[in-house]
């Protein structure tokens, strides 16, 4: 088990204590991870700016046979995605602006671009590409696509900034992305 | 079917002078916030969001195992807002339930796995099947029943979907959960 | 074990349907279990089930039992939401900020409407919060207000459903008149004596053309002429590329959605429109035989309370399986547990019976019917509750069914009947102090009005690892009645009256 310097949080991010938090995971600023939300990374993972991971939400980036758990292989997971309370999320690549809603489930072999809404109890386990703006609803997970994009998250997260910090303790950010550059 | 005797080692759950039975397997974010109103239940793996707005439960309710109860948000131009929930007395929450509703009223049962989309209303007496799914805003009014298809049925007066007295059913089912949730008898020494 | 799950105690009704409890009413005029089957449904109120309102029901008529104001999603058929944006109404093209909305905004059509004061307006749209359809994802506009001025989607061919309606109601009118036209020449005289008026030489019509009145025969009417449909043998030729487009299947509507937009059933998600809500209803049951209410629930949709509410479980003593006392083996002798609890008021005498025990000498069912009748006649002396009246009364043909004994056990009956005492909610709060009672041995604890018993049992010898035990006894209670249907018994009135109870008790774990 890979140890827990590995974790990198970046500033103004709002992680809590009680979240698990697996493997050589970046944070990048602004994401809030409530608390009991999981983050695995059997391989690297890097979650964009401005993130949201819910209560019993789980992101996984699961090992393949042979596949190395080097920088060659880490989930790039983009900015501004919202996983809500006990989604389960193994998607081979993650764009902007998606919405992972309760209770989802993401396979490994789905690749979700930007835009894109998986309901809430949908379960997506064969290989696809869900193409920009798809929007997964319904019990049968039919597809449509949606005129505009989801609306962004940054009122959420700055309520989320105020109110976080004053009922739980947080993971103090630990890396700082200039002074990082300066020392390299 | 009587409801079988439900053990719980002493060690788990704190019993309040109310009589709220609260596994110490829960994660109560903003204790403050949350009001329990007495002989409720809270199981462990439960996540009550207090930190985000006040939660208010009546008396004789249970909060089974790995439910989450998340007030909802509201988005507005200025900024967003988490509003107060209040969920009536007698009022089951299945295990495994996201209930991020706005209201529940009193004698409602929500199945397992089931999932309370944001800001819904749920009136007195009325059944969420295991497994469904209510996207957010949706209203079930008294005497419905949510299916796990998705479609709404019933009606009061309809013997169909909900019992005709289901103010009792629950009043019973919810009493007889409390008074059969009991703690493990210590060993004789 | 919730009440969710099929309980596995039935009553059998006195239809011959076998249910649970809680499924079953109980009419305390006849007395006899009912249940949803062997009642007439009858609607109370209409009610939308989104926004609560209760509708008048020649409202919900008119508005086609629609909701004047909710709206369903098109393309999954959940509720829309009314969403708000600020629109700044002026000239210069902003993009307009998004209010309360989730999505991000695209200048709404309606915004662009010219106006010379420069101020932000409220606008709203219709939006789901399930598959995120918007109304802007079909182009219409977004409105001021945020309910009522919606659009209604006017299909193509209303015009002709509505002479094609007009006509057929024309028709319709026409035969009536032609059929009691026809009836009057037939039957010339139905009196026996010349009338007063034939006497004097006048007709009704004279007499009423002498007051003034309006002619009471309606002149007849025609019915309207209307174009006939014509068949075409020339179709338009397919278009040359259906063959060779890919099709795109997220633009290509589904048979649910086709079939929620009956008028014009969109093949293409951009004629997807949404559609009114329909309502619902709170049904009252009524007893077919004697014809009282079981079930009136409160007019109010929000209320949850009943004007008259006689559930099975309000009267017939409930019986619930607690547990057995071995595992289930074919041949083999077993005990079953069984709470027994009183409802009433008064103390119940109870028996096993092992079948139907003789009835007490029943009311003739049509001298009943006729006190029931002339009572209900007495209570509704408004003509619109007796034209009502009649017109049930050709739902009071019951089917009876023969219940079919699904028992595969012998149940040994118990040495006695015993007594369950009356219902009595200070109880509950009492200390216990029950002085112990010389109990028949079967009985294994009593507490207020409720009994444990046991009862003793032996599945069936030839029963195979799997089956289902199912065991079927008569009980027999006494009933007390505070109802009578004479006038003048006043004094409640004591029924022994006997259900049929299967009871199913598990499946055979153990083959011998």
């Amino acid at each position: 088990m890979p140890a827990e310097s590995d974790i990198k949080i970046m500033p103004k991010s709002v992680v809590c204590e009680e979240s698990t938090l697996n493997g050589d995971i970046t944070i990048s600023s602004g994401c809030v991870v409530h608390p009991s939300a999981t983050i695995i990374a059997e391989a690297p993972i890097v979650l964009g700016e401005n993130c949201i991971v819910e209560e019993y939400a789980t992101i996984a980036h699961r090992l393949k046979d042979g596949a190395a758990s080097d920088a060659s292989n880490t989930l790039h997971i983009g900015a501004n995605n919202v996983f809500e309370v006990g989604c389960t999320v193994e998607a081979a690549r993650i764009g902007d602006k998606n919405v992972f809603e309760s209770k989802c489930f993401v396979g490994s072999g789905v690749t979700v671009s930007s835009g894109c809404v998986v309901g809430a109890g949908i379960q997506l386990r064969t290989a696809q590409v869900l193409p920009e703006n798809t929007i997964v609803y319904g019990r049968q997970a039919l597809q449509r696509e949606a005129i505009e994009k989801q609306g962004s998250q940054t009122l959420q997260i700055d309520f989320l900034r105020k109110v976080l910090p004053n009922y739980h303790h947080l993971r103090k950010p630990n890396y700082d992305p200039k002074k990082a550059r300066s020392v390299v | 079917m009587e409801i079988p005797d439900t053990y719980y080692s002493k060690d788990e759950y704190v019993e309040t002078a109310s009589g709220n039975k609260v596994s110490r397997h829960t994660v109560l974010c903003g204790s403050q916030n949350i009001v329990l109103n007495g002989k409720v239940i809270v199981q462990s793996g439960a996540i009550i969001r207090g930190d985000l707005a006040n939660v208010r439960t009546g008396r004789y309710c249970v909060i089974s195992k790995n439910s989450v109860i998340r007030p909802p948000y509201k988005q507005f131009s200025k900024g967003i807002a988490f509003f107060p929930m209040h969920i009536g007395d007698h009022v089951y929450i299945g295990e495994g339930a996201v209930v991020s509703a706005a209201v529940i009223g009193s004698f409602v049962y929500i199945g397992k796995n089931a999932i309370i989309g944001r800001r819904c209303t749920l009136k007195d007496c009325c059944v969420i099947e295991d497994g469904a799914v209510l996207p957010p805003e949706t209203t079930v009014s008294s005497y419905m029943r949510y299916t796990a298809k998705g479609t709404i049925e019933g009606g009061q007066g309809n013997p169909c979907f909900v019992p005709a007295a289901m103010q009792d059913e629950m009043v019973n089912y919810t009493k007889s959960f409390y008074e059969h949730f009991i703690r493990t008898p210590a060993p004789a020494s | 074990m919730s009440f969710m799950q099929p309980s596995p105690v039935k009553y059998a009704c006195s239809c011959g349907i076998v249910n649970p409890i809680n499924k079953l009413f109980f009419c305390r005029h006849c007395p006899k279990l009912r249940c949803g089957y062997c009642v007439s449904h009858e609607v109370e109120s209409h009610f939308c089930s989104n926004c609560l309102e209760n509708i008048p029901s020649s409202e919900a008529r008119h508005k086609k039992n629609c909701c004047a104001n909710c709206f369903d999603c098109p393309c999954c058929h959940h509720t829309l939401s009314a969403r708000a944006t600020t629109v700044p109404v002026v000239r210069k093209t902003e993009e307009p900020k998004d209010g309360e909305s989730a999505g991000a905004a695209t200048p709404p059509p309606a915004s662009s409407k010219p106006s010379a004061v420069p101020t932000t307006k409220k606008m709203y749209y219709l939006s789901c919060l399930s598959c995120r359809w918007t109304t802007r994802d079909v182009g219409i506009p977004d409105q001021g207000v945020a309910t009522g001025t919606w659009p209604d989607n006017e299909c193509l061919y209303q015009a002709r459903f509505n002479t094609l309606m007009e006509y057929y109601q024309s028709v319709v009118l026409q035969e009536k008149q032609e059929k009691q036209e026809f009836q009057r020449r037939k039957a010339p005289k139905a009196h026996k004596f010349p009338s007063l008026t034939d006497r004097t030489g006048l007709t009704v019509s004279l007499i009423r053309r002498q007051i003034g009145w309006s002619e009471k025969n309606v002149p007849k009417t025609k019915p309207l002429n209307i174009t006939p449909a014509e068949a075409i043998s020339e179709l338009e030729d397919l278009p040359q590329d259906i063959f060779t487009q890919p099709i795109n299947l997220r633009n290509i509507t589904t048979v649910a959605q086709r079939h929620s937009q009956p008028a014009d059933q969109p093949t293409a998600v951009g004629n997807l429109y949404p559609q009114r809500r329909s309502l619902w209803i709170k049904r009252s049951l009524r007893c077919r035989q004697c014809e009282h209410n079981l079930i009136k629930p409160e007019y109010h949709p929000t209320s949850i309370k009943y004007r008259i509410q006689l559930f099975a479980s309000y009267h017939v003593p409930e019986v619930v399986m607690v547990r057995l006392e071995h595992p289930l083996e074919a041949g083999q002798s077993n005990a079953i547990l069984l709470k027994l609890s009183n409802p009433t008021m008064y103390d119940m005498t109870i028996s096993i019976l092992d079948e139907k025990p003789t009835e007490e000498p029943q009311i003739n069912p049509d001298e009943f019917q006729a006190t029931c009748k002339i009572k209900e006649e007495a209570v509704t002396s408004s003509p619109l509750m007796k034209v009502a009246a009649l017109a049930r009364q050709t739902l009071t043909k019951e089917v009876t069914r023969e219940v079919r004994d699904v028992a595969n056990a012998k149940i040994k009956l118990l040495e006695s009947e015993f007594v369950l005492n009356q219902r009595d909610d200070s109880k509950e709060f009492d200390e216990e102090v029950q002085a112990q009672t010389e109990e028949p041995n079967f009985i294994v604890w009593r507490k207020g009005n409720k009994v444990l018993l046991r009862l003793q049992f032996t599945p069936a010898a030839e029963l195979e690892v799997n089956d289902v035990v199912t065991l079927g006894f008569f009980m027999q209670y006494t009933y007390v009645n505070t109802v009578s249907n004479t006038a003048e018994k006043k004094e409640p009135t004591t029924h022994t009256l006997s259900s049929r109870l299967f009871i199913d008790a598990g499946r055979i774990e153990k083959g011998n």
